[in-house]
């Protein structure tokens, strides 16, 4: 999932990542006083197939009120069209409070675990034996307008995001595209009707290309939701789109506000995770973040009734205190990597000397985070948590700043004062400040450097063979975060050759061919066999050099009960959050 | 005076189709690619070359900046049909495009935001004439002393901080740490939805704006004054017995606002094509934080109407303080 | 001409005014900081590369600095203390700073007034056609969104500029003094303009023509030395005003992201205004005294040279 500029943090680059992810043991809220102790998540989600509505209520809610969500340097979502969302601030909104789509995730109150209910459909899908079929059955709810929600129009939402030209960046050109078995070069409602889904009263099934057992987990996106077969043409219907949860789009103004309001159209019945506490929602984007964390420090009348997304590194001890409970440390499945150039940078020793002289503390706390609390050293291409990892280490041990090492390898592969080209976005000072403490740290190794400033989407930059400015770096980065909890979203993406966020241009058929291999094994092996391929890739090639698994801090004022992280989505557990009267 | 109008009509006009093909040319010719960061943001990076084909003939970019300037400028007179993807769009006189990031009409847009606008600007102007007059003449009235000085400094300071900080820390202290009434809550509601609380939440940014920006008229009505309290009729008027107060409002203050009038109608269209800072520590929905967000997507449409917007009142303002400064001082004779 | 020129009059003036003299004296010094930034660094020991944030910070905590400001005393290694989260020097950043705010200040100054000059000087001298094009332009000038312009070039620069960060460098400098350049030329062309229409129906003028003297040596001979009061006002007020603008244009995003600058610091530093005010401080300090004193002295100047307000 994306995630935009500021949030990402290292090397300053627009964070393109993924999100939903594996089950967290303890929702991540780790509480008051322990900044670098996280409760990591031990086990995958817990699958509820038969939850029904409505909602457990949670303890000591109340209903009315309006909460404000102060969202500090992220400009939101540039529409609300489900065929497009695909971004962890717009998701975990809209997801959980205007679009329902077929299954949903659900925090168990009691352990704080993130499980999967069903939500428009009756339960979590019916699979054939070998996950190329799938049927749900559309449960008889209302749109806002009180038009009936029909299987006709979830197939007409799923056809939709095969639009590669009007959805380019959709989640639906990735997962439906490749996995839908619509026929070769289907692009969407203009070709006709997409043969692999048909609907049969309240009921659609799915016809897959191959065996999809995720298909449950693709099935919270809002891609895979009803969009009305009339009037809802993009870009207009993006503006405003048909609300089926419990609230409606009252305004939304693009990088600026999203005002909600109750949905009177909506039937908590019919919904085993969604609340309807509060009156009304103002989400502010591209908030301050100076003025956002003073807010919440201040505990006036507005900030009691405040949601903060994100927390500034510079006064996080002093909302540490004030906040209380209201204070989250969020983990999330969403990793940073520095990825040498494969191609470039052919000696093993080398990448592993850049390892070594990754400068983690200083980069970290120069780019305006905080070791150890909103980044965690990291080791292995999957992010704790998600199921099937190994705990490993690519170089004997967890690597540190160590530039005596470093020169060490350096030398062994003959390659002393090797030089590393990269690029940094000098308009944002943290980025910048933290390119230079990675530079410092290179040349203090052995390592010549040269930063190239560069103000434009990095993620585009490396995508563009012909650009002079590619030709010459042989050190990008990624940023990633999984869809869900399953390294399916997570190392193809990363590793296989010609993938656009393999930024190392790594491609080794060995790898290539297990990736294929396991997407057959029996399902209770694949996770295992994802953890062993992570190693083998580590160890053997280490072509991309995981530097921290990330974390986020939210923040609520005194009058916001039932507030939590969502683990799934490495965001803000709207579901459940109220305004204590 | 009438021929003289309209003469300046005319340039104005000039001037703003100047400024306008400037802002247009920038876009053209400054960047390699301009339809690139477009491109990248609306594929999520996916821009490859016939995407980027594909938005430089939507966005117009490939037809060259004469016809294209033509059929702009066509458009805001007579409309004209738009592509978005595959949808047709009729753009209605005056059109001014569409937004390329928010998709929306840009005109609609930009009405929506012109009472922000005027609301903040024109209340900031009113301060600063509030507090500049009376503030220069209470100084001119005490010049040399130290009361003078200390007023005249005293704001001097103030202006020589950086208008964002003293703003940002305006908002900090009155919204957050002290909390103050009334003045703890800004924001723009629209007059004609609840006009105490438009008048409520505006008094914070028209303080800032008027505080920050009065200096420089307590210095020109400050000067203005000195030189003509010194003036010959002021001291036969002051002979006759005529009580000081009176001399010094009714008499030296009319001569002295010639100048503060010139000033002011150019501050005022300044104001009005876009207060930045303002809009953006403040948040309120106006032209500047609209035309502040277009430029960093780099989205031309918005940025020509801010452009155009501006340059007009800018114009009109100029022409407005041109016709008062002649009614005010019977010696200029507009030609 | 009898006696003593009406400048040597002025400048006579002027040093008997104790407070113009204190300002003249701060805007020496500072120009002397910004001449001889890199050895005054070198004489404290302090240098802009960045710290050690992990070793020097209390990141744990708050992330104030360990030893020094604002939690602790002076520490003599870091005179005006550290930069939190980057653990630089807070001297070295303001003393290159104050050289990139003189520098860029200054070098708008002397373009806007250059071009002020001149095209007022043509403008009100020669009158007609010229008159009346060189009028139009500043009318133009006036009413382009330099703001909105300026926002627009900064990315084009590094676009055009990546791959030569020196150029890349000096490019962001030329275009920022081009900007604020662009932004106050208009101010004195019009008042020389003003001013030359006045004195072109003076005796002096009037006996110089008929005496067949050439209208370059005309203007510069025998005008531009009674214009010089005016502009040196003028320039004594835009200064200032460049100084301000350049820390306000650094929050939009335009500006120096190459080296120091004020704008910048105090931009990072608005965010401790609390927690560690002494690094907002420093900055805004110094472009506050910076700026008061030369806008006194601007005053002082035009007092000294304008005998009416002083009666």
């Amino acid at each position: 999932m994306k995630r935009t500029k500021s949030l990402a943090v290292v090397a300053g680059f627009a964070m393109v990542t993924l999100a939903a992810c594996g089950g967290d043991g303890g929702g991540g809220n780790a509480g008051g006083n322990s900044p670098s102790e996280f409760i990591n998540p031990e086990s995958d989600f817990g699958k509820v197939a038969d939850a029904e509505g409505p909602a457990p209520e949670v303890e000591g809610a109340t209903t009315g009120g309006t909460i404000t969500v102060a969202i500090p340097g992220d400009p939101g979502p540039e529409d609300l069209d489900p065929a497009n969302g695909w971004s962890v601030l717009g998701n975990s909104i809209q997801q959980a409070l205007t679009h329902r789509s077929l299954v949903q995730f659900r925090r168990d109150q009691e352990t704080g675990a993130m499980e999967l209910v069903p939500d428009l459909a009756t339960d979590l899908g019916r699979p054939n034996e070998d996950f190329t079929e799938w049927t749900f059955t559309i449960k008889d709810v209302n749109w806002e307008n009180g038009n009936p929600i029909t299987a006709e129009e979830v197939k007409y939402g799923v056809e939709r995001t095969f639009d590669s030209e009007t959805f380019t960046s959709g989640p639906g050109q990735v997962y439906s595209v490749s996995n839908f078995d619509c026929g070769e070069g289907y692009t969407g409602p203009q070709d006709g009707d997409c043969p692999g889904i048909t609907v049969d009263g309240q009921d659609i099934t799915f016809a897959m290309q191959g065996p999809f057992p995720d298909m449950d987990f693709w099935s919270t996106f809002m891609a895979i939701g009803p969009i009305p077969l009339e009037n809802s043409e993009f870009p207009a219907y993006g503006r405003m789109p048909l609300s089926s949860g419990p609230y409606k789009i009252k305004e939304f103004r693009v990088n600026e506000s999203l005002t909600l309001e109750k949905n009177p159209e909506w039937d908590a019945a019919s919904d085993p995770a969604r609340h309807q506490y509060a009156d009304e929602w103002v989400f502010k984007f591209d908030q301050d973040q100076e003025k956002t964390d003073q807010l919440l420090l201040s505990d006036s009348a507005d900030a009691q009734t405040t949601v903060s997304n994100g927390l500034g590194a510079t006064n996080v001890a002093a909302l540490r205190d004030a906040l209380g409970d209201n204070f989250i440390q969020q983990t999330g499945q969403c990793v940073s990597y520095r990825t040498p150039d494969y191609t470039k940078i052919d000696d093993i020793n080398i990448r592993k000397a850049i390892a070594w002289a990754y400068d983690f503390e200083n980069i970290t706390l120069a780019g305006g985070n905080i070791p150890g609390v909103t980044r965690i050293p990291a080791s292995t291409i999957m992010p704790p948590g998600m199921s099937g990892r190994k705990e490993y280490f690519p170089d004997t041990e967890q690597f540190v700043y160590d530039p005596e090492k470093s020169k060490a390898l350096l030398a062994e592969a003959g390659a002393e004062g090797y030089k590393l080209t990269f690029v940094y976005d000098d308009s944002d000072a943290e980025a910048k400040a933290a390119a230079e403490q990675e530079k410092k740290g290179y040349e203090n190794a052995g390592f010549t450097v040269e930063m190239i400033p560069y103000q434009e989407d990095a993620y585009a930059l490396w995508d563009d063979a012909e650009s002079p400015i590619n030709a010459k770096l042989n050190l990008r980065s990624v940023n990633w975060c999984s869809d869900w909890p399953s390294a399916s979203t997570m190392i193809p993406p990363l590793v296989e050759s010609g993938q656009p966020y393999n930024t190392s241009y790594f491609s080794e058929t060995e790898v290539d061919d297990r990736i294929k291999e396991i997407a057959t094994l029996p399902l209770e092996d694949q996770a295992a066999a994802w953890g062993d391929l992570d190693e083998l890739i580590g160890t053997k090639y280490f072509p991309m050099i995981p530097t921290a698994y990330r974390n986020d801090l939210f923040g609520a004022g005194s009058k916001i009960g039932g507030f939590t992280g969502d683990a799934a989505m490495s965001a803000i557990y709207y579901k459940d959050l109220f305004v204590i009267q | 005076m009438f021929a003289y109008i309209i003469k300046r009509l005319i340039s104005g006009v000039i001037v703003v189709i100047l400024v306008s093909m400037a802002v247009f040319a920038l876009f053209w010719f400054g960047p390699e690619d301009p339809a690139r960061p477009i491109c990248n943001q609306q594929t999520g990076n996916r821009c490859t070359p016939d995407r980027l084909e594909n938005f430089e003939e939507q966005m117009g970019y490939n037809n060259g900046f004469v016809s294209e300037y033509a059929a702009y400028a066509k458009g805001i007179f007579a409309g004209r049909q738009m592509e978005i993807g595959s949808t047709q769009i009729d753009c209605d006189a005056p059109c001014l495009g569409y937004s390329h990031r928010t998709f929306n009409l840009v005109w609609e847009e930009l009405i929506d935001r012109v009472p922000a606008t005027i609301s903040v600007a024109a209340g900031g102007a009113v301060l600063y004439l509030l507090l500049g007059v009376p503030i220069g003449v209470a100084a001119a009235r005490r010049r040399g002393t130290l009361g003078d000085k200390l007023l005249v400094s005293s704001f001097l300071v103030i202006s020589s901080v950086p208008y964002y900080l003293f703003a940002l820390l305006a908002w900090l202290y009155f919204t957050l740490i002290w909390q103050v009434p009334i003045l703890g809550d800004s924001g723009y509601t629209p007059l004609t939805d609840n006009p105490a609380k438009w008048f409520g939440g505006l008094l914070l940014p028209w303080l800032c704006l008027g505080i920050f920006g009065c200096t420089q008229y307590t210095r020109y009505t400050r000067g203005a004054m000195v030189e003509t309290l010194s003036e010959d009729y002021i001291r036969t008027a002051k002979a006759k017995g005529l009580k000081p107060s009176t001399v010094v409002y009714r008499h030296g203050l009319r001569s002295a606002l010639v100048p503060v009038v010139t000033v002011f109608g150019i501050d005022l269209g300044v104001l009005l094509a876009g207060t930045i800072f303002t809009e953006r520590i403040f948040e309120i929905q106006g032209i500047g934080r609209w035309g502040l967000q277009a430029v960093q997507s780099f989205d031309l449409p918005v940025v020509s109407a801010t452009a155009l917007f501006g340059a007009i009142i800018i114009v009109i303002s100029n022409l407005i303080v041109d016709v008062i400064y002649s009614v005010l001082d019977p010696r200029v004779r507009l030609s | 001409m009898s006696g003593k020129s009406p400048l040597a009059i002025a400048a006579g003036r002027l040093r008997r005014d104790k407070v113009a003299m204190v300002c003249l004296s701060i805007v020496i010094i500072f120009a002397l900081i910004a001449i001889f930034a890199s050895q005054i660094a070198s004489l404290f020991n302090v240098t802009t590369q960045p710290g050690n944030p992990s070793q020097q910070l209390d990141f744990i905590n708050d992330g104030m600095p360990l030893k020094g400001p604002p939690r602790n005393g002076f520490d003599p290694e870091h005179p005006f203390g550290i930069a939190p989260k980057t653990a630089k020097d807070n001297l070295a950043s303001w003393l290159y700073g104050a050289r990139t705010s003189m520098l860029i200040a200054t070098s708008a100054t002397v373009v806007a007034s250059l071009v002020g000059i001149v095209l007022g000087l043509v403008s009100g001298f020669v009158g007609g056609a010229v008159d009346k094009v060189i009028s139009f332009v500043i009318d133009l000038f006036l009413t382009l969104p330099f703001l909105l312009m300026a926002l627009v070039i900064a990315p084009i620069l590094n676009e055009r500029f990546a791959l030569t960060p020196d150029r890349y460098q000096t490019m962001q400098v030329v275009s920022l003094i081009g900007i604020l350049a662009a932004f106050g030329w208009m101010g004195v062309a019009r008042l020389v303009r003003g001013e030359v229409l006045s004195l072109r129906e003076r005796e002096f003028i009037l006996s110089a023509r008929v005496i067949g003297m050439p209208t370059t040596r005309i203007m510069v001979k025998e005008l531009l030395p009674n214009l010089v009061a005016p502009i040196v006002v003028a320039i004594s007020l835009m200064l200032p005003a460049f100084i301000a603008a350049e820390a306000g244009l650094a929050f939009l995003g335009v500006g120096i992201t190459q080296g120091e600058s004020w704008g910048q610091t105090i931009l990072l530093a608005s965010a401790y205004f609390e927690l560690y005010p002494l690094y907002l401080w420093e900055p805004l300090l110094g472009i506050v005294v910076l700026v008061l004193a030369l806008n006194l002295l601007g005053d002082a100047i035009r007092d000294a040279v304008d005998p009416k307000t002083r009666r």
